[in-house]
């Protein structure tokens, strides 16, 4: 018999013990894989290529602060910049205030040239552009609510002291999350008596090569004004809203760390378990002429087998699972992409097979040195 | 008769290793699972704490917050002199014409964060009892002085007593730090309300707080507000508006509630291969129980218990490593006022019980089926084991 033979043979031959290793290990492997997405979904918002070239200018005090409008014009006379949208956050109620997604007032006529990934039917685009209480949809959130074209959508204002009226005329998809609802600015303007401000810019430049001297000229030129601006690459925005969130990562490692180190422990329970059953078979192997590597190899082989079938399941069962479940929908539109990268799949595996040759460490080395005779003539 | 505890007892002494791994990785299971809580639960009792019933807050219809709310200087003036609204002293209403501006603060850690500033008018911190100055003077209106709350100096860099830091074009001196008993009054920077309107440039204010001379007279207010066709305003009991935001901590009590389910299920596992180990290895023991007159029933408790014992040693293991984060301070985003609120974790007897009925159930989980399988076993074969 060859030795991955005798390997297969007699990690089968408790199989209950087995079942409960495996799915123990799965289990865990499962969460870990799980909140590795988490985080990864969390503190690693994706720039897509179009975004590189996009930058966001706030007020510089804080998000929530408005902008003066005219300094659309002044940033549209800045060379590098290619095109402009007021942007502005509506933050109204869709039917509940749990149908949360986001809605911005936009100019029209520039969103698409901004948006440049944005894919949408030129009919539509036009529609949209025509008429004032019109608005564009990403394909995630229109099928979330089942919206069709021409549906009306009622948003009370929870943020903006204004009800607004809309109708779906487009539906557009190639974004990261295609999750916005924009409509026209001057409809919010007429429904709140021109506001004469909004809440930030979405500025394409040129190309992306000059997006770090455009950000510097931007805020260069509304220093020491009435409302003076930050800008950022959308990524940096990005980035802020999830500094914003706290320390999250500190949490989840600190978890990820205790899953690690209970499984050590559960994988060093198992295998010592195993290696202390066979005590009188290892010295009949020694006896036999078995190498001491050998043996260590032996149960090295069991153990590394074991767990890397538990976080191959576990794995799988985390990719079945984001799979099978929608977490966009089920977190209310606040998570968007939560993806299992071959990265996170591998880095799930490697903790397995190290956790593998972690566990049996101790009652390995424990079995190499117990004595033939002492093995042969123990009682249990 | 009940098979004594003792023979349990010395049974786990004999097998202390494999008792320790057991114990440990169940009391790991439970630490995670009251840290989490206790994140939850502290940041729950941060709003529920806060406010007091006489106090109305009047916003405009519509909004979720104070920050997003906008009510006019006309409807301020109408809503102050209302009947059933305290008066101080001097005859003046007891009410704060507030204002709410986030800012951009960055963190001592690195990263930025929002942080509420809040102007106050002179009877804001009488309205609110729980308010205490711990260090420093209370601002002087017109000084571009402010007062920060003792959290957020700790987490942010420029915030403590005698620093400046830069917001816009107005440069803010700390001259005071305090403390709201932890309540969320704890996550803001206070300033005066209408040099706060003058620096970011608001015409209105965000919120009114007024202060009932009771029950009954607060609901009429409540009424008054309600029904006047000039204001779009609503007035709300200042502790109901501060429930409304425990729904901050929803997602963490889910994320809490999910691993502590998925990660002790694998660990009852793991408890479940080590009795079943166990049982196995005390076959002949098991054989001379029932020689000795102790009925199958028995045995299935004596070991059921054994694995309860286990488990609560793992509960109060857990129970102990949790605890010393007891009031360690930190902060998150609440997406109702969309700044930082910070918070202890707050770790209560109640949530120390929940911890250790957690590892109770756990190791009835793992000990059901190994128990069973030691109740079982046929008396003869048993005795016959090596």
């Amino acid at each position: 018999m060859t030795l991955p033979g005798l390997i297969v043979r007699n990690a089968l031959r408790n199989r209950r013990r087995v079942m409960l290793t495996v799915s123990s290990m799965a289990l865990s492997l499962l969460l870990l894989t799980l909140l590795e997405v988490l985080l990864k979904g969390l503190t690693d918002p994706e720039g897509s290529v179009a975004g590189a070239e996009r930058v966001a200018v706030r007020h510089s005090v804080s998000l929530a602060n408005m902008l003066p409008a005219k300094y659309q014009a002044r940033l549209e006379r800045l060379p590098g910049v290619s095109r402009c949208t007021k942007l502005l956050w509506f933050g109204g109620i869709y039917q509940d205030p749990k149908n949360f997604f986001p809605q911005f007032a936009c100019d029209a006529d520039a969103l698409f040239e901004v948006l440049t990934e944005a894919r949408i039917d030129e009919a539509q685009r036009r529609q949209f552009l025509e008429e004032r209480t019109a608005c564009v949809a990403g394909a995630r959130t229109a099928a979330r609510f089942g919206w069709r074209l021409g549906e009306r959508i009622r948003l009370l204002g929870a943020m903006w002291p204004a009800n607004l009226e809309l109708t779906l005329r487009g539906i557009y998809s190639g974004t990261f999350d295609d999750a916005m609802l924009f409509f026209h600015h001057e409809y919010l303007d007429e429904m709140l008596g021109d506001l004469g401000f909004t809440g930030l810019f979405w500025v394409r430049a040129d190309s992306a090569a000059r997006v770090p001297e455009l950000i510097e000229r931007i805020d260069i030129e509304f220093r020491n004004s009435d409302a003076e601006t930050k800008t950022e690459t959308e990524q940096a925005f990005a980035l802020g809203f999830v500094s914003m969130l706290g320390n999250l990562k500190l949490l989840i490692r600190s978890i990820s760390t205790v899953i690690v180190f209970t499984l050590v422990l559960v994988t060093a329970g198992t295998m010592s378990m195993a290696v202390r059953e066979r005590t009188r078979e290892v010295a009949i192997l020694k006896a036999l002429g078995f190498r001491t590597w050998r043996v260590f190899a032996l149960i090295l082989g069991e153990s590394v087998g074991l767990a890397l079938a538990g976080g191959l399941i576990g794995c799988l069962g985390a990719w079945g699972l984001l799979r099978a479940v929608d977490l966009y929908r089920l977190s209310g539109g606040l998570f968007v992409s939560f993806e299992l990268t071959p990265g996170i799949l591998a880095g799930g595996l490697l903790v397995a097979g190290l956790l593998g040759v972690g566990g049996c460490l101790i009652p390995a080395y424990g079995a190499c040195r117990s004595g033939v005779v002492a093995g042969l003539t123990r009682p249990d | 008769m009940a098979v004594p505890l003792k023979y349990n007892w010395r049974s786990l002494w004999v097998r202390w290793r494999s008792t320790a791994a057991t114990v440990l990785s169940m009391g790991l299971v439970v630490g995670v699972f009251v840290m989490v809580l206790a994140l939850a639960h502290g940041l729950t009792a941060t709003y529920l704490e806060t406010g007091d019933a006489r106090n109305l807050i009047v916003f405009r219809k519509g909004s979720l917050a104070e920050s997003s709310s906008q009510i006019t200087l006309e409807e301020v003036r109408r809503t102050r002199y209302l009947d059933g609204i305290e008066r101080d002293a001097q005859g003046e209403p007891r009410a704060s014409a507030e204002m709410i501006i986030l800012i951009t603060l960055p963190r001592q850690s690195g990263g930025k964060a929002h942080v509420q500033v809040r102007g106050v008018g002179p009877q804001g911190l009488g309205l609110r009892p729980q308010m205490r100055l711990t260090q420093g003077r209370m601002f002087r209106p017109g000084m571009r002085e402010c007062v920060v709350s003792e959290n957020l100096a700790r987490r942010f860099a420029d915030c403590q007593l005698e620093a400046r830091f830069r917001s816009g074009k107005t440069t803010w001196h700390v001259v005071g730090l305090f403390e709201a008993d932890q309540t969320a009054y704890d996550s803001e920077i206070w300033v005066d309300v209408d040099e706060a309107r003058e620096a970011f440039n608001r015409a209105f204010y965000s919120s009114l707080l007024v202060r009932t001379t009771g029950a009954v007279a607060a609901e009429g207010v409540v009424e008054r507000i309600e029904v006047d066709p000039l204001m779009r305003l609503r007035a709300v009991p200042e502790p109901e508006y501060f429930r409304e935001q425990t729904k901050t901590a929803q997602p963490i009590r889910v994320l809490g509630l999910g691993l502590a389910v998925l990660m002790s299920l694998g660990a009852a596992f793991a408890a479940m291969n080590t009795l079943y180990a166990s049982v196995a290895a005390r076959a002949r023991e098991i054989g001379t129980l029932r020689v000795l007159g102790f009925r199958p029933a028995t045995i299935y408790w004596s070991f059921m218990l054994e694995s309860l014992m286990v488990a609560a040693l793992g509960g109060v293991v857990g129970c102990l490593l949790a605890l010393p984060l007891h009031g360690i301070a930190t902060g998150t985003f609440n997406w109702a006022t969309f700044a930082e609120v910070a918070f202890e974790f707050r770790i209560t007897p109640g949530l120390l019980a929940g911890g250790l009925g957690f590892a109770l159930l756990m190791g009835a989980v793992g000990g059901a089926l190994p128990a069973r399988r030691a109740a079982r076993k046929p008396l003869l074969a048993a005795l016959r084991a090596e």
